[in-house]
């Protein structure tokens, strides 16, 4: 493990750190089903179920030709130019794998960080913390694409992505990649 | 172990008087050394056979199966999940309705829950008892706190078991103990087949003639002469012949069997071993088994006469198979029935009712009696794949799978809802259908419908069905275009014409649009959210067959893929979970993930096998992939998906694409939100024509799942090096906001028109434009 690695490592503990409490800048819009939906029906045990023929109701007859135009919708397609914060359940997994990983315990941190994953899937400070312990555990392929992974949802937020970049370049280096690293430094560089 | 291969015989002194005096010293030391030989070579032969029967006995007995369980919830401030849904997760879990203060039980009132977790041992960690406190609102999880036990923001609930497996088999088997069998069953069996079972020693000779005698009587075969012990050793080596020496074998076994093993050890191992029907090339042995594939039914749920029928097969499973010869069966069935009845093991009522009832096998025949089963067929497709066989041979694995239980329900409510909503009459009843879930960025598949009967266990669509992937195949098109922004960006206006190809052997090809219109020219990102084809094929010509080849493998398409422009129309067939591979990447913008179904295998104690760990592998260039999400957007918008909003809330944003082949045959769609990819198809199974589309078949199966699950609306990051302008596309130029023809566009640094127009909008709607969203 070179120094380099554990100041990357340590920049981004530190970013890590302050994205706890920075404010969030506008989540995913998160859209109920309202209410319960009616119960399923029970699965079939046998057969001789009498069917129920329903037929769609005019109104909600999909057509293949033109259907009237639904409600119109102002929207146009989305996007956002900020990537997602972390949740406090998500943040505390990556602190416990944070521990682990000081232990020496990569496979335990990468299986904390898989569960952060799950509940925080689009904020890319957890790709850049899986792209640490996969460092710790010697498979810079596997960090490197995490690496990539978490830039690709950084977004416009110059500190996260410099994070990302100068991370990506040690990566390269250490993998005998000079000119793909000095590529990262600049993309950093012009941050 | 070498084996002689004279047939050993038992020594027999048979003292005879020979009247030649003289020969007696030499042919009584001839007799002994005979003898004493085939004394030896029986000796040995025995044990030889001892050492087959009884590994082949240890092999069959007692196996535990792998258990299987479902991901576990996770429980945290803002985690989504309906209060229905937490309910269901909770009994699936093994929870019980009560104070909410014992381990393993919930308390729920509206959406305030509190619940007392037991505990659970993890793969990567213990899992406390805990006390705790949640409320849901709008679909989340709120105010979430541990009451008792160790504090934490975030609590895994024990994970629900979904299922028995063995994993090491090439088929599911169901075994099953002999004290969850009902004793009808047995003693049906011995009253039919060996009434002495728990009296000889293997073998009953009496029996042989009390069968023949019966079997006179009756004028046909009602009973056979091996004992149950004996037919236990015949199915073990499943060999037709019937030469005398296999019987001396079977006879000798059959006796060390009893030697060495308890009457109900072998009774047991009978019941799961027994030869019951065949389908294709698959046996069916033992009465677990036999009592899914007949009756599509547990074996402890049996009624008097489908035990019968299941016993009277024992005989001649393919000569008396119900699915085949229904009368041969009843006559059979109802033979077993008056033997029971003759036993004194039910009573003339029972009898009678049940020589009455028909032989009721179900329609299609089923293999397992996971509640998943086309789930549970991926998890055993993902363990043979990626673990070594002899790991899995290991009993009573821990299985940790991916499987969602609130998403999978929804999967299933979605296709056993809507498939009959789709058509009428016989292409109703001809229709089927296949639905994958995964979860966008991580690859896991949680959810997976096989069929239009999600319980049953038949032929699997989601990973069997392959089928043309029509119109679903134009991302990939476009997106190889797109990473030449040089040439391509979602402005550049392609051709919506009609062309002939000519090969060079003088065929022609002349593709066409669904609606036989042609449009003259279209911007690209319309000709993609409209579906149109010849803009698809002439884009697709330009950059080249092969290039797009090269995109479908990239992201993940390991199955041949044809090099014929008719390709380009997605000629190319597929199934529902391949094409799902393949559209994780456009979804997770150019990030290949693995799909698995399969977090960890661990063994009885606790210690994992293996990992499956995360991958991600970026296979396209994201501003690109950027770029086709937003005309996949277009598409739920104002292209071939808008049906969609009938169905669901205009808040939540999606993506996706439909796609149809001739003739209706398969109707697709795939799309994505912000946390979920899904797939639908639909179709039938013998390829016939259908008059859906993609739009009016999948797309409802699909939406209909997606207004069941509480989620997150898709709003990709913006990657760098892409930035957003107001574009008109008629006049390849940038333009204000509150021009008319203007468009929010997304285009690669670079790629973007170097003209401007300004348009004289009117002033009114300019002021429209500067005050919009002050006033809502």
């Amino acid at each position: 493990m070179n120094t380099r690695f554990l100041m990357s490592a340590a920049s981004m503990a530190a970013f890590l750190a302050l994205a706890g409490c920075a404010s969030s800048p506008g989540e995913s819009i998160y859209v109920p089903i309202g209410g319960d939906a009616p119960r399923a029906p029970e699965p079939p045990r046998t057969t001789g179920e009498a069917e129920q023929s329903t037929v769609w109701r005019k109104s909600e007859q999909p057509e293949a030709s033109e259907p009237a135009e639904p409600s119109p919708r102002s929207t146009s397609p989305s996007y956002r130019d900020s990537g997602e914060s972390l949740s406090p359940a998500a943040l505390s997994l990556i602190r416990e794998a944070d521990n682990l990983l000081a232990q020496g315990d990569a496979s335990g941190a990468i299986a904390r960080l898989e569960r952060a994953q799950r509940i925080a899937p689009r904020s890319a400070e957890v790709y850049f913390k899986l792209s640490e312990a996969y460092v710790a555990s010697n498979n810079l392929g596997a960090a490197e694409q995490f690496t990539l992974k978490g830039l690709s949802l950084a977004g416009n937020d110059a500190q996260l992505q410099r994070a990302g970049w100068l991370l990506l370049a040690d990566i390269r280096r250490a993998r005998g990649n000079v000119a793909g690293a000095d590529q990262a430094e600049q993309r950093a560089a012009a941050l | 172990m070498k084996k002689s291969n004279s047939s050993p015989r038992s020594p027999r002194k048979t003292p005879r008087k020979s009247s030649r005096n003289g020969r007696r010293p030499w042919f009584w030391r001839f007799f002994f050394r005979f003898a004493a030989i085939g004394f030896v070579l029986l000796v040995g032969w025995t044990v030889y056979l001892d050492a087959v029967i009884t590994s082949r006995f240890e092999g069959r007995r007692f196996e535990v199966p792998s258990r299987v369980y479902a991901r576990p919830l996770e429980l945290y401030d803002g985690a989504g999940i309906s209060s229905g849904g937490l309910e269901r997760e909770l009994q699936l879990a093994g929870f019980r309705k009560g104070d909410g203060s014992r381990a393993g039980t919930y308390r729920r009132s509206g959406g305030h829950f509190v619940i007392s977790t037991r505990g659970f041992q993890f793969p990567d960690g213990r899992e406390p008892k805990r006390r705790l406190a949640l409320n849901i609102y709008g679909d989340r999880v709120q105010d979430f706190s541990v009451l008792s036990g160790e504090a934490s923001p975030i609590v895994r609930l024990e994970p629900a078991q979904i299922g028995g497996i063995y994993p090491s088999h090439k088929e599911d088997r169901i075994l099953v103990q002999l004290e969850e069998v009902p004793a009808l069953l047995p003693a049906t069996l011995m009253a039919v087949e060996d009434r002495n079972f728990y009296d000889h020693f293997g073998i009953a000779p009496l029996s042989i003639a009390r069968a023949m005698l019966a079997n006179i009587r009756a004028g046909e075969i009602v009973q056979g002469g091996s004992t149950l012990t004996q037919q236990l050793v015949k199915n073990f080596f499943l060999t037709r012949d019937q030469t005398l020496l296999r019987k001396g074998n079977e006879a000798i076994m059959s006796i060390l069997l009893e030697m060495h093993y308890e009457k109900e050890d072998i009774l047991e191992t009978y019941l799961n071993e027994v030869y019951l029907g065949q389908a294709g090339t698959r046996s069916i042995n033992g009465f677990g088994l036999a009592s899914q594939f007949y009756f599509g039914e547990s074996l402890k749920d049996l009624d008097v006469h489908q035990i019968a029928l299941l016993v009277g097969m024992v005989k001649g499973p393919s000569y008396y198979n119900p699915r085949r010869h229904p009368d041969r069966a009843m006559e059979r069935r109802n033979l077993v029935i008056s033997e029971m009845e003759e036993a004194g093991l039910i009573d003339s009522v029972r009898a009678a009712r049940a020589r009455g009832l028909p032989v009721g096998v179900s329609g299609k025949p089923s293999y397992s009696e996971n509640r998943y089963p086309a789930y549970i067929d991926l998890v055993r497709r993902h363990l043979a794949r990626d673990y070594r066989e002899e790991d899995l041979r290991s009993e009573g694995l821990r299985i940790f799978t991916t499987l969602n239980p609130a998403i999978q329900y929804a999967a299933e409510y979605a296709v056993t809802d809507t498939l009959p909503r789709l058509a009428s009459g016989e292409t109703r009843e001809a229709l089927e259908a296949a639905l994958v879930v995964t979860a966008k960025d991580s690859g896991e598949v949680l959810a997976l419908v096989g069929g239009k009967d999600p319980q049953f266990a038949g032929f699997n669509r989601a990973l069997d069905a392959n089928r043309p992937i029509g119109s679903l195949i134009k991302p990939f098109i476009y997106l190889s275009a797109l990473e030449q922004p040089e040439r391509y960006t979602l402005i550049t206006p392609v051709l919506d014409k009609s062309f002939a190809l000519e090969f060079d052997d003088g065929r022609r090809w002349e593709p066409k649009n669904y609606d036989t219109k042609e449009r003259g020219e279209v911007p690209l990102h319309e000709a993609l959210s409209h579906s149109y084809n010849l803009p698809a094929v002439r884009v697709g010509l330009d950059v080249g067959v092969g290039v797009v080849k090269e995109t479908l493998q990239a992201f993940g398409v390991t199955s041949g893929i044809s090099e014929y422009p008719s390709m380009l129309l997605g000629s190319v067939s597929m199934n529902p979970v391949t094409v799902a591979q393949m559209y994780q990447g456009l979804a997770t913008s150019g990030f290949n993930t693995p799909l698995r179904t399969i977090r960890e295998v661990t063994d009885p104690k606790g210690e994992a096998l293996s990992r499956y760990s995360l991958e991600v592998d970026q296979v396209a260039d994201p501003a690109a992939v950027h770029l086709v999400q937003y005309a996949m957007q277009e598409t739920m918008q104002e292209g071939t998906g808008r049906s969609a909003y009938y169905t669901l809330p205009k808040e939540l944003a999606l993506a996706g694409k439909t796609g149809t082949t001739d003739d209706g045959r398969d109707s697709w769609f795939a799309g994505f939100s912000g946390d979920l990819l899904a797939v639908a198809w639909v179709g039938r199974d013998d390829n016939g024509p259908t008059s859906l589309t993609g739009a009016s078949g999948a797309l409802p199966v699909w939406s209909r799942f997606m207004a069941r699950v509480p989620q997150h609306g898709l709003s990709p990051v913006v990657p760098d090096g892409v930035n957003y302008h107001w574009v008109n596309s008629e006049r390849q130029a940038l333009t204000d906001e509150y021009c008319d023809n203007a468009r929010l566009v997304p285009m690669i640094a670079g790629s973007e028109p170097d003209q401007t127009v300004s348009c004289s909008g009117t002033l009114q709607r300019r002021i429209q434009g500067w005050f919009e969203g002050f006033f809502q």
